[in-house]
């Protein structure tokens, strides 16, 4: 017999779910985009969203600009920085369309990020803590804190923007195109490359905006990274790869899932359900928890 | 291989097994050097057969090395299999034969058990995020095994200290010599046949009256029994089994980067990107100790943007593909 | 000759076992339908995915007014004013007929006039203003082709290829169809068609070419190919 706590706890419980799973969540849509137009699993997601975590840290110690304010300079950067990674790195591969060698460079920059992060910032983990770290606020008559509360808005406007960006404008309905069927998108006089380094900046800074609310929330070490791909992997299969809105309510599922599987069974399982969940739905559900089948006439 | 080649492969193999021979082999650095390079080599054949011959991309290959060192730890250990020898000497280190072919069976019978619904079930990338939230799960499954895995430390063998690297370096070699000649015996049977022909063309194939799933799935798990064996080699070399060491995501990564350094799909493709990424590893690391990982890092990136096809299709001769 | 507007010659295509080219060499004269017409697995396909240049081709030449196409991106020859239907049509399911439109004039050139092209094309397919803001994936097989052939003018193309356009169409749709490839015809598009359905296209077709086997076997006005005996026993024979 399992005795149901109340309502409270479950509350908090989900509450607490589902503002750590936001984080997942724009991980995710970064690699959705991604994944959508190269078809690349870019492992390095992880590490680009810590090295913005150090990068928030540097300004806050360094030149005293509020984590949340350095959203301003994260974002534009990270636009910057994924243009830039495409153009460099990604684009004779994608040429080639060979994907080993994309997944292949995505490890080494991986290994190359974090390894950079250890020797300029240390190995030893580190955080940033401004004068509202500790405080909180009240969500529907539940405590919880701040900065979680902050990172969620950031990951909610995060993708609203992104959404945005694909449904409104054409050059986003050009991405969408392109990754439902990129020969189709070339022959309307789409280019790859374009579409591809678009994907990458704005993945990229995507990583930054949630390198601002890991900042803020989590103390993080160089090679937390690589944990939070995976985590925005699930994401991705919970909510149905290149299914952008999926990829964050995916992630808030899974920090739901963790939450209650961390109070019900125990803090140590939590990744192996986490990861059999993700291989059940691949299995089963491979278009992704949320997606709307559309009846065919 | 043609007649040269065949030679010259017999002269190397010759050459390395004598090695151990030559006075102040056995201390120098190199043979500690060969030792590893045997082993990932090893490792990158296993991914090499389920990738690069089957088209399948795995990223759980560290589970199955896992698998085999914590099999051939919990056995050795536990003296299931010998124990009387073990325990009139305690200390006696030696490699056992039926503990490291039991270490690929347990790898393998996993990679059956996970392959049947996930080869089935799912293609391409799917396979591959499938297989490495596969990897996650044993790893976690193992964290919390309470007393038999001995949980988040692991397992200590009943040895402390071996005197000599001798053994290991044979076994490695051997293992080495042995995974190519197989993979090559097997390449040219019919059965490598119609593993080419699954990963040219899985509908082409089946209708030809190829099973493919049955196809897919041997592969999988000959790739697992080999990883498998090659952690039970790891195990009689590291004496502790952790599962922050044995599942490892460096033994599925660097394997899979080895392999395509080398040349994806070739038989020697993975044995000499093993030797030469282990060599870049380890001169980064004695040289520029604080920045190893970096250069690592960078290795693979160059690597990629200037030989996306492998040295044996850049630099030796033509590619072969079996 | 200088007012062909696409000149193919000794065009070589290596493509697997089926579908390769060996030295294929046809024209489209401006404002003509051209129909290239034979078996599965002649290269018709082959061929019009080299064009576009989804396909690198071995050896050959591939000129558009004059011009040489050979070693252009799929992207760079649509700009030039290739719009291609692919077999499969090509559609972008997941996006509504009417991004589907407005994809359609992507190109610099067009992408200004698009409300204009818009107009144009809902008045040619009624149909497709009915269900802009449907799902392409959700149309009737007849209505995603329409779609598709829409969607290809709305960059106001110099030469619209069309591969297969009748594939998988009930016969009334069918019907429909060629109406449709004789209006654009009318409207002085140049149009290649591949078509299985070899009556109708050489029906339709100013000129048409005969590829067996990757290499071409025979070729005339429509109207003669039709009366040709060979024409009638290879392949018409079967299908009618």
């Amino acid at each position: 017999m399992v005795n149901l706590p109340p309502p409270e706890i479950l509350l908090q419980l989900s509450l607490n779910g589902a503002l750590g799973g936001a984080m997942y969540g724009v991980a995710a849509v970064g690699l959705s985009l991604i994944f959508g137009t190269m078809r690349l699993i870019f492992l390095a997601q992880g590490a680009m969203i810590i090295l913005a975590a150090y990068f928030v840290r540097a300004l806050f110690y360094g030149l005293g600009v509020d984590p949340f304010l350095s959203l301003l300079i994260v974002v534009p950067v990270g636009l910057g920085v994924g243009w830039l990674i495409y153009q460099g790195l990604f684009r004779q591969a994608a040429a080639e369309a060979d994907r080993n060698v994309s997944l292949l460079i995505a490890v080494g920059l991986m290994f190359l990020v974090q390894n950079l992060m250890t020797v300029i910032w240390g190995g030893n983990t580190a955080g940033v803590v401004t004068s509202y770290t500790a405080s909180g606020i009240e969500l529907f008559g539940v405590r919880t804190s701040f900065t979680r509360s902050m990172g969620f808005l950031i990951a909610l406007s995060g993708t609203g923007l992104v959404m945005l960006f694909l449904r409104k404008t054409i050059v986003g309905k050009a991405v969408r195109a392109a990754s439902e069927d990129m020969d189709a998108a070339t022959l309307m006089g789409i280019s790859p490359h374009r579409v591809n380094a678009i994907a990458f900046a704005i993945g990229i800074s995507l990583a930054g905006a949630a390198g601002v609310a890991v900042a803020t929330t989590f103390p993080f070490n160089p090679f937390a990274g690589f944990i939070f791909s995976l985590k925005a992997l699930v994401a991705l299969a919970l909510g149905g790869i290149g299914n952008v809105t999926g990829a964050l309510a995916g992630g808030i599922l899974l920090g739901l899932i963790e939450a209650y599987v961390q109070f019900f069974i125990s803090g140590g399982w939590t990744n192996a359900i986490a990861y059999g969940v993700f291989l059940l739905v691949l299995m089963f559900k491979p278009e992704g928890l949320f997606s709307r089948p559309y009846k065919k006439a | 291989m043609s007649r040269p080649s065949q030679w010259i492969a017999i002269v190397v193999v010759a050459a390395l097994a004598l090695l151990p021979f030559l006075p102040g082999a056995v201390d120098a650095y190199y043979f500690s050097f060969l030792f590893f390079v045997f082993l990932y080599a090893v490792m990158a054949q296993s991914w090499n057969l389920v990738a690069g011959y089957g088209g399948q991309i795995s990223l759980g290959s560290h589970a199955f090395f896992g698998l085999g060192a914590y099999t051939t730890a919990i056995l050795w250990s536990g003296n299931y299999l010998w124990g009387s020898l073990y325990d009139s000497h305690p200390n006696i280190y030696y490699f056992d034969p039926v503990t490291m072919l039991l270490g690929g069976f347990v790898a393998a019978l996993a990679a059956v058990l996970i392959g049947l619904p996930l080869l089935s079930k799912l293609h391409g990338d799917y396979f591959a995020l499938g297989t490495l939230g596969f990897g996650e799960i044993v790893k976690v499954i193992f964290v919390n095994g309470g007393d038999f895995t001995g949980g988040a430390f692991g397992i200590v063998a009943p040895a402390s200290s071996f005197d000599t690297l001798r053994p290991h370096y044979w076994v490695g070699l051997g293992l080495m010599v042995a995974t190519a000649l197989a993979i090559r015996a097997l390449m040219r049977s019919r059965y490598g046949l119609a593993l080419i022909a699954v990963r040219d063309d899985e509908m082409a194939a089946s209708a030809n009256g190829i099973d493919t799933l049955k196809v897919k799935v041997a592969a999988f798990a000959g790739s697992a029994f080999i990883a498998g064996v090659a952690g039970s080699l790891y195990t009689f070399y590291i004496f502790h089994v952790g599962p922050d060491s044995v599942f490892d995501l460096d033994w599925m990564l660097l394997p899979l980067m080895m392999t395509v350094v080398g040349g994806t799909g070739t038989l020697l493709g993975p044995i000499l990107g093993a030797l030469v990424m282990y060599a870049v590893f380890d001169l980064a690391r004695i040289v520029v100790p604080d920045y190893h990982p970096v250069i690592s890092g960078l290795t693979i990136i160059l690597a990629m943007l200037f030989l996306p096809k492998g040295l044996m299709r850049s630099f030796v001769g033509k590619a072969r593909t079996a | 000759m200088a007012n062909r507007l696409l000149e193919i010659s000794d065009l070589e295509v290596a493509y697997g076992d089926v579908g390769a080219l060996w030295g294929v060499s046809l024209h489209v004269d401006p404002g003509t339908i051209v129909a290239l017409v034979g078996a599965n697995g002649a290269g018709k396909t082959t061929l019009l995915r080299t064009v576009s240049g989804l396909l690198k081709p071995k050896a050959g030449d591939i000129r558009l007014s004059g011009q040489s196409i050979i070693g252009k991106a799929p992207q760079e020859i649509a700009s030039m004013g290739i719009a291609h239907v692919p077999e499969g049509r090509g559609l972008f399911r997941q996006m509504t007929v009417l991004e589907n439109l407005e994809l359609g004039a992507f190109q610099p050139k067009a992408r200004p006039r698009t409300k204009e092209l818009l107009e144009k094309a809902y008045t040619l397919f009624p149909r497709l203003k009915e269900r802009a803001h449907q799902k392409a994936g959700s149309l009737s097989g007849g209505e995603q082709q329409m779609l598709a052939i829409a969607r290809a003018t709305m960059s106001e193309p110099s030469l619209l290829i069309l591969d297969e356009p009748s594939l998988g169409l009930s016969p009334l749709v069918v019907q429909q169809m060629f109406a449709l490839i004789q209006t654009l015809h009318g409207q002085g598009v140049t149009i290649l068609l591949v078509e299985q359905n070899i009556h109708q296209a050489l029906k339709v077709a100013d000129y048409a070419f005969v590829l067996q086997t990757g290499s071409l076997a025979m070729q005339g006005t429509g109207a003669d190919l039709i009366a040709d005996p060979e024409i009638q026993k290879a392949y018409m024979g079967v299908l009618e």
